[in-house]
């Protein structure tokens, strides 16, 4: 397949685009050069330990990575990376013994955002002889996981600092803006005010006398919103690096997933079916964007495949011939595939295993 | 790739790691028994060898259906004898693999007047397990169940057992979970609870996880590879 030519393979794949992907990790590890702030990639975006090598080896990151799922967090860490921020909670004892497991051989740090969470954690790490590192996780605006009050940042903190097995470490959020797209202004007004939520937690835990060394919030649409705080240390960063629709307003960063189809059947002079069903991209947002076509939609999609039609005139694709969509969700797209094609100038040039896709665990 | 749950068979389905893709046997073999006479079973919604086989034994269904000619292989693989091709095969490397099939088992490129059935009647069978990793609030519960574990392309799930509560789309990693938090009757969920949750389009699940859980009686009695997962060309 290395060195064949994109429109001579069997489709539906998922090809990424090699100077895009490049390109994107590279703005970021630009950005960061110099500064106190560092990235985390995020490996739930892409799965791969071979693109986490190359957003580590560009620079201005953590050296390690961040990950939604254990067995996410198992899968890179097996694979080299350096230490692991666990952004989510963990409650039972089976997946916390996992966690436990890693930490025995890597940094490890999770999130919590409740008493017993801490409880259990700490019996975890105590009977596997770990340490775990943890952050409190602050709610700035999602209704998701994390604190809702300052004092229950505190009071958890404490529990943390002072349970056995467990190492405060700092505090996390996560945030995504109200407004799509945000004009520049509303991306630092509203990321800003997230993160003055996380850091003004920060605080509160520090005048209790308790140390916060890490302040780690996300993700892509504030990258560099929080690098003019100098409190921030880290961004857990990943939709940057293949990119999607809804973030097309983030305009340094280029589209390097696609996923490749073809027509299958024509239906009338502007409509045709092609053949990648929803299950190869997800749509959990509505159907995908038609790259490079602006007069071509695609209208439907399901799980026998993509009704494209053209909106003025009649469509000149036809049966046999490729077309690319864009996904407005890419790690939902991602996700549904146990291996990307590296493409440049058109030619296959290297397969990017996936092997966390899958890892909901 | 997920690993497959590492629990003896007969253990208590609340103890298999959440979220697990689960199989109701007794609903999936009373749908497989309804299954139209003469009908093709559409095998892609599940893509699961092992369902496919115990739809085929409970039916007089005359063989099943697949989209493309990777999940034909997968079946033919695992001794399906009569395949239908739902998809048009437009490409020559298509084609001759669907050919070199051809010559171990019936491969059907076009329509042979067997209807296709199969598709709704699974939904009854399926649903996804969750566990409650996070209470921030009265009135709401996140889960480990998101739309990477359970598919949100065909609208949020449903919680199974509890009409007194509402789950929402969630997000990729988390499920979420709301209720009336006015003293109106809703059971708050706990921290840790399990649950389940029935997905709003069954293909989708499976189309999400590599392994499926026969459950019976609330115990785990099979383990199935979804080998069709991930198929696509």
């Amino acid at each position: 397949m290395i060195g064949t030519a994109l429109c001579e393979l069997e489709t539906p794949r998922l090809v990424i685009d090699l100077d895009a992907l490049e390109h994107n990790i590279g703005v970021v590890a630009a950005h960061y050069r110099g500064k106190r702030i560092r990235l985390r990639p995020h490996g739930k975006n892409h799965k791969s330990p071979q693109i986490l090598a190359m957003q580590l080896a560009a620079g201005g990151t953590v050296g390690g990575v961040c990950a939604a799922k254990v067995s996410e967090a198992e899968v890179f860490a097996s694979a080299g990376a350096g230490n692991v921020l666990l952004a989510n909670q963990v409650v039972d004892e089976d997946k916390i013994k996992r966690l436990a497991a890693i930490a025995k051989r890597v940094d490890t740090i999770v999130a919590v955002d409740h008493p017993q969470q801490v409880e259990r954690l700490a019996a975890g790490a105590e009977a596997l002889g770990a340490v775990l590192g943890v952050v409190v996780e602050v709610d700035t605006m999602m209704r998701r996981g994390g604190v809702r009050r300052l004092e229950d940042a505190v009071s958890l903190a404490q529990r943390v600092a002072e349970a056995p097995g467990l190492r405060l470490r700092g505090v996390t959020s996560h945030q995504v803006p109200t407004a799509r797209p945000p004009s520049r202004a509303q991306r630092f007004a509203e990321g800003g005010a997230c993160i003055e939520r996380v850091l003004a937690a920060k605080a509160a835990i520090e005048d209790a006398g308790l140390a916060v060394e890490i302040v780690s919030t996300g993700e892509t649409w504030t990258y560099d919103v929080a690098a003019a705080y100098p409190e921030v240390t880290e961004i857990e960063g990943g939709s940057y690096v293949v990119m999607e629709v809804p973030y097309a307003y983030m305009s340094e960063f280029r589209f390097a997933a696609r996923v490749m189809g073809r027509i299958v059947e024509r239906l009338d002079d502007r409509r045709a079916l092609g053949d990648v069903p929803v299950d190869a991209i997800g749509a959990p947002n509505g159907p995908p964007t038609v790259d490079g076509e602006p007069d071509v939609a695609a209208e439907r999609i399901d799980h026998h495949g993509v009704l494209l039609a053209s909106r003025d005139g009649p469509l000149r694709l036809g049966v046999g011939d490729c077309f690319f969509l864009l996904t407005h969700q890419q790690d939902i797209t991602m996700n549904r595939w146990e291996n990307y094609l590296g493409v440049r100038d058109g030619v296959v040039e290297t397969i990017i295993d996936a092997p966390a896709r899958g890892c909901v665990h | 790739m997920q690993r497959p749950i590492e629990r003896p068979i007969g253990s208590p389905v609340e103890c298999l790691d959440t979220p697990a893709l689960l199989v109701d046997v007794a609903r999936l073999d009373a749908a497989a028994a309804a299954l139209a006479a003469g009908c093709r079973v559409e095998a892609w919604v599940h893509n699961t060898p092992a369902i496919a086989w115990r739809q085929l034994r409970a039916s007089r269904a005359v063989g099943i259906a697949v989209r493309g000619v990777a999940e034909a292989e997968v079946f033919a693989a695992a001794g399906c004898q009569d395949i239908r091709i739902l998809r048009p095969l437009v490409t020559a490397a298509s084609r001759q693999r669907a050919e070199a099939l051809a010559r171990s088992v019936r491969v059907v490129a076009a329509d042979d007047g067997a209807p296709l059935d199969g598709a709704d009647s699974l939904a009854a069978a399926v649903s996804v397990s969750a566990r409650v990793t996070s209470a921030p609030e009265p009135g709401r519960a996140i889960t480990d169940c998101g739309q990477k574990a359970i598919g949100q392309d065909f609208g949020p799930p449903r919680v199974l057992g509890r009409s007194d509560c509402r789950a929402s789309a969630g997000s990729a990693e988390h499920g979420v979970l709301d209720w009336q938090a006015d003293g109106s009757g809703a059971r708050p969920f706990a921290l840790g609870e399990w649950l389940r949750l029935a997905p709003a389009d069954v293909a989708t699940a499976f189309a999400l996880h590599d392994f499926a859980y026969g459950i019976e009686n609330g115990r785990l009695a099979a383990v199935w590879p979804v080998s069709g997962r991930g198929a696509f060309q």
